[in-house]
């Protein structure tokens, strides 16, 4: 297979339930290198648990999930080493509050990579920088607003020089003047090339910046199509309504 | 941030908190009143009081030594039988929530009679080792639970975000975890830390010259047992005081990243 037609994430027929709740139902999705998937729908819809079981921070009943080439859930495959190739965005940042803004981009590589704290520092502060927070770099993030905080998480995922970004609900925790900060890093993020799965309620960003949009509603992907296509003329009755409700 | 408190099991002395720094709060007059009755009666009536403050001395230094030993002992297996209750292994699960059920049903009295006749019986251990070994297996069931309960109080989403970057759980623990929740357990650690010190004095029972056994010791010599006792408790007071003051220093210097 040439690199070009290789989905670099492939999601087969996965199922997952949390008790009776169906929270994902027969879903099936593919990546290609480069691109750039936002994934709406309303909440409950099974979006958030489709993304984290991307990178098995839900790990899924059946069906079967292709990460750069490797089922993540075959026992020979080591997840931990997977999951330096995906970085993660979370909507409550989680940056670690013991550690500096500067530690918090740094132990990852340090510790996993066996980088020199002199190579990781300087990574580190070139991504600060790209996010524009470098002037931050010995504060503790209790001492930055959720924006920065957010992006602060952005470069630290980066930091490890993934080959995706997965980005969940990186925008709903904030305030709403802090959103644009966040979504101005992942703009420029998309722009630079990046594979990226985003869930978001987001419009603007996923008109401007997706590939492609993904649709789902009660655990399963009702639509998926181009930007163009899903916001001019939606096909599914579903999909009308969940956009007349939130545009 | 007072979600420090939410955790604080601990049946031992109050440890002062930062809002009462100034002169007059409950520990510097405790500590001044202590302080000041031991040396007034020392001056006053060096008959009894300075013989007694001299023979007392070498049970402190035992009782010292049982605390600090037993502390230290009682961190370690704390911290082992902790980890084994959030462990997803089931059968070390099993093992530390066994060890903490069996401990927690058996008075300490009880137990350090058991294990120190017990250890004397089949190992032949020295005295003095055998009851911290007693109190230490004892307090480690306890700070296993302050230890449980600091480490599963951490948000989850650390958990997720170490994991994410690529952290096995080992990792995740010891760089993410701990050192998060050592600043929620250090309060109710602090408070057995304390009730461990009073609670040395139970191994007076057995045959170890600690603080209140010399006391003992010396009032059946003496007949004066409410002078021997008055000096014992301003003794343990003292000690006791400074240990907790000792723990809300490190408790204020653990929480320098908290939110302003």
């Amino acid at each position: 297979m040439s690199a070009a037609s290789a989905p670099i994430v492939d999601i087969r027929h996965v199922s997952k339930s949390f008790g009776s709740l169906k929270a994902l139902n027969n879903v099936s999705m593919s990546m290609s290198l480069g691109e750039k998937v936002v994934i709406i729908g309303p909440s409950g819809s099974g979006k958030s648990t489709l993304l984290r079981s991307i990178n098995k921070l839900e790990t899924v009943d059946s069906g079967t999930i292709i990460v750069d080439g490797f089922d993540i859930n075959a026992p020979t495959t080591n997840i931990n080493s997977l999951r330096m190739e995906l970085g993660m965005v979370f909507q409550s940042f989680n940056l670690f509050p013991h550690k500096t803004v500067l530690e918090n981009l740094t132990l990852a590589p340090i510790k996993l990579k066996g980088m020199s704290k002199a190579e990781a520092d300087e990574i580190a502060l070139k991504l600060l920088d790209k996010v524009g927070i470098k002037e931050k770099a010995h504060a503790y993030p209790a001492q930055l607003s959720g924006g920065q905080q957010q992006r602060v998480a952005i470069a630290r995922a980066l930091a490890m020089s993934p080959k995706i970004m997965l980005f969940d609900e990186p925008t709903s925790a904030l305030d709403p003047e802090m959103i644009g900060e966040v979504l101005d890093v992942m703009v420029t993020l998309a722009k630079e090339g990046m594979t990226m799965a985003v869930v978001t309620h987001e419009m603007g960003f996923a008109r401007e910046v997706a590939d492609r949009v993904v649709f789902m509603d009660h655990g399963a992907i009702i639509e998926e199509g181009t930007p163009e296509h899903f916001f001019v003329n939606p096909e599914h009755d579903r999909t009308k309504l969940f956009l007349s409700q939130i545009l | 941030m007072s979600d420090t408190r939410i955790i604080d099991v601990g049946e031992g002395a109050a440890i002062p908190s930062k809002s009462d720094w100034g002169l007059f709060n409950a520990w510097t007059i405790s500590i001044i009143g202590a302080l000041a009755a031991i040396l007034y009666l020392v001056i006053a009536q060096p008959n009894p009081y300075q013989r007694l403050l001299v023979y007392l001395a070498d049970g402190v230094v035992i009782t010292f030594q049982v605390t600090v030993m037993s502390i230290l002992c009682a961190c370690v297996i704390g911290l082992i039988t902790g980890l084994g209750r959030v462990s997803r292994n089931k059968a070390i699960n099993l093992l530390a929530s066994t060890y903490v059920e069996i401990i927690r049903g058996i008075p300490l009295l009880v137990q350090l009679f058991y294990i120190y006749y017990a250890l004397g019986r089949f190992l032949n251990v020295h005295d003095l080792t055998a009851a911290i070994i007693a109190m230490s297996v004892c307090y480690g069931a306890y700070m296993g639970e302050v230890f449980r309960a600091g480490i599963t109080a951490i948000d989850k989403g650390q958990t997720e975000a170490a994991r994410s970057l690529g952290f096995n759980t080992k990792q995740t623990m010891f760089l993410v975890i701990l050192p998060q929740a050592w600043r929620t357990i250090l309060p109710p650690v602090g408070n057995e830390f304390i009730a461990l010190l009073k609670d040395t004095s139970l191994v007076s029972i057995l045959a170890v010259s600690d603080l209140l056994r010399r006391g003992r010791e010396f009032s059946s010599e003496t007949f004066l047992y409410f002078e021997t006792y008055t000096m014992v408790a301003l003794i343990y007071l003292v000690i006791t005081l400074i240990l907790s003051k000792g723990v809300s220093i490190m408790e204020a210097r653990l929480s320098h990243y908290v939110r302003r």
